[in-house]
């Protein structure tokens, strides 16, 4: 067909380039599209959809269950001299909720394009017009909907059958130190992704990441009961100093383990995880792409 | 020259079907060191939120609550044993249904089904794969949170601990054989098996003693193999419980393996049959 063909010219592409506000418009565009795909993946399988909806209060109920049976009832005065509040349940539940949003930044994220390779629609996705990091975006966009769906089954079942005590005013400082916390999840995400990339089974790396988060995060547990190793390097992690901020706002009396400025902490924190995680990203596109390490398995 | 499989005795031609069925899954496993070493050590973190959530509630390494319930005071032995034996359920359950549909993935599954051998042998050499790969690291874990946690391991505790261990296998292979029978008929057994390991993860004591769950709650443990397991080895580990004296749950997690066996054996038959029938084999 010839170039100055009518047809030829409707089938043309404009690709917006540099920094401005159509490119912005038609790269959220991508990620919105990407959050759209993995939507209808994730709902082409309502048992896995079901089963991942419930599966916070599942992983949730050992760590209540096993704390209630060791202090016999729901109040730890060993917790409340530790730190201000003995509430077994409202601890565990403001510290497990976090839990999922780890597995959205290492298992979600970090898997974005490992799971496009397993399908075989990586290379397709590397050559549409569009920036890579779209694809992680977007995935990121679904887990956290999906997850925070989660949280609020975890929510209702654990007010039905535990009763909650939560300071309902502190609910608008959590959820933006919440926010803040997951700009630099993110940021870790996508260095999974791209590790990923690199390492084919890329699992392994995941999987330690988020166990070492789990440990380095106080969950289940005050910062204080780590070594002081543990708890200096839980610094480098945004969940430690979100769940405390977050409990300080949530829970009546309690005394937070670590004093400094929580939004402070996580703004940095949020800076810094995403300007290196997008930085290593770039490193990882291009290396992948000229050692032509795209197709490997 | 060698003999065909039809000159064999059918022993000596089962039983190479089975141990080169294991070789076969003990070379991809050795294939891949650090998935290996992943499986060795890594579960071990799964469990220390569990050891420093106990030590901050309880401010110790006893539990007054916890002693009038289990018998032992400590904590940390019981949720040891809870994780290492709830690891042959995620390598077994997961691990057997995966395997088959590997052999799919690799496009050998065809191959395999029309071996001249019965599909019993094959499935007994992944299932035996399964349970040495799980064998070692459970003993890995165990010996690792032996060092770090000072639990006492003797001989004379081990070798009916190792006996109840066997028979939670047998359970478990039961378990799997219908998970391996869905895996071929319905190619994605990942969600099946999940939802029976969130069962047991929930019903079964592993994190806590069976007597904190509810009534009803404890009647659905009570029909679940590692219950018995867990309850069985802790007494023996924890409380020096002798092994003649826990009788009664031996032979309750005896009967459950059998059914879980016969219904396994039953429905991979059925499913095999079906499958060839309708060509769903080849499909992915």
């Amino acid at each position: 067909m010839e170039k100055n063909n009518k047809d030829y010219r409707l089938r043309e592409v404009k690709c917006p380039a540099g920094f401005s506000w159509t490119n912005l418009r038609a790269e959220l565009r991508a990620v919105w599209e990407s959050n759209v795909k993995a939507w209808k993946i994730d709902l082409a399988y309502p048992v896995s959809f079901i089963r991942q909806l419930i599966s916070p209060v599942v992983f949730m109920l050992p760590y209540l269950l096993y704390g209630l049976v060791l202090i016999g009832g729901r109040y730890s005065e060993n917790l409340a001299q530790l730190v201000g509040t003995g509430d077994v349940v409202a601890f565990i539940f403001t510290g497990y909720i976090m839990m999922g949003f780890i597995g959205t930044a290492v298992w979600a994220m970090g898997f974005s394009m490992r799971r496009e390779q397993w399908f075989g629609t990586l290379e397709a996705i590397y050559v549409t017009p569009a920036s890579r990091l779209g694809q992680v975006l977007g995935m990121a966009l679904h887990s956290t909907v999906h997850q925070g769906a989660g949280t609020i089954i975890q929510f209702i079942f654990i007010y039905a059958t535990f009763g909650l005590a939560l300071n309902v005013g502190g609910i608008l400082p959590a959820l933006g130190i919440f926010a803040l916390m997951m700009f630099a999840l993110y940021g870790f995400g996508i260095v999974i992704s791209a590790l990923s990339l690199i390492l084919k089974e890329g699992w392994i790396v995941s999987d330690s990441f988020y166990s070492i988060m789990t440990i380095l995060s106080p969950v289940a547990y005050p910062l204080i009961v780590l070594p002081t190793l543990a708890q200096q390097a839980s610094i480098i992690f945004p969940t430690a100093p979100a769940l405390i901020g977050m409990r300080s706002f949530l829970i009546e009396n309690y005394v937070p383990e670590v004093v400094g400025n929580v939004f402070l902490h996580l703004s940095v924190l949020g800076a810094v995880w995403i300007l290196f995680g997008v930085f290593v990203f770039h490193l990882t596109d291009r290396y992948v792409r000229k050692r032509g390490m795209l197709k490997k398995f | 020259m060698t003999q065909s499989v039809y000159e064999q005795s059918s022993f000596r031609s089962n039983f190479f079907v089975v141990w080169d069925e294991l070789v076969k899954n003990m070379k991809f496993l050795m294939a891949y060191p650090i998935i290996f070493i992943f499986w060795a050590i890594f579960p071990i973190f799964w469990f220390i939120p569990f050891i420093l959530q106990g030590e901050a509630f309880v401010g110790g390494l006893q539990s007054a609550n916890f002693a009038q319930i289990t018998g032992s005071g400590e904590y940390i032995p019981f949720i040891v044993i809870g994780a290492v034996l709830n690891s042959y359920v995620n390598t077994l359950l997961y691990g057997m249904g995966e395997n088959i549909r590997r052999e799919a993935y690799q496009g050998t599954l065809d191959y395999v089904f029309a071996a001249p051998c019965n599909k019993a042998y094959v499935l007994i050499g992944k299932a035996l794969s399964e349970s040495v790969s799980s064998t070692i690291f459970a003993a890995s874990q165990l010996t690792i949170s032996a060092l770090l946690f000072g639990m006492n391991l003797t001989l004379g505790v081990m070798l009916p601990v190792f006996f109840i261990v066997i028979l939670l296998i047998l359970g478990l292979y039961g378990l799997s054989l219908v998970l391996a029978a869905f895996s071929l008929m319905y190619k994605q057994s990942h969600d099946v098996s999940e939802t029976i390991g969130y069962i047991f993860y929930i019903f079964s004591p592993v994190r806590y003693p069976i007597e904190s769950l509810p009534f009803w709650a404890q009647i659905i443990g009570k029909l679940i193999p590692l219950t018995y397991a867990l309850i069985i080895v802790r007494s023996i580990m924890l409380l020096g419980t002798s092994f003649s004296a826990m009788y009664w749950e031996i032979l309750a997690l005896i009967i459950i393996d059998a059914v879980l066996m016969l219904a396994g054996f039953y429905m991979f038959n059925w499913m095999e049959t079906k499958t060839k029938k309708s060509g769903a084999i080849s499909h992915y």
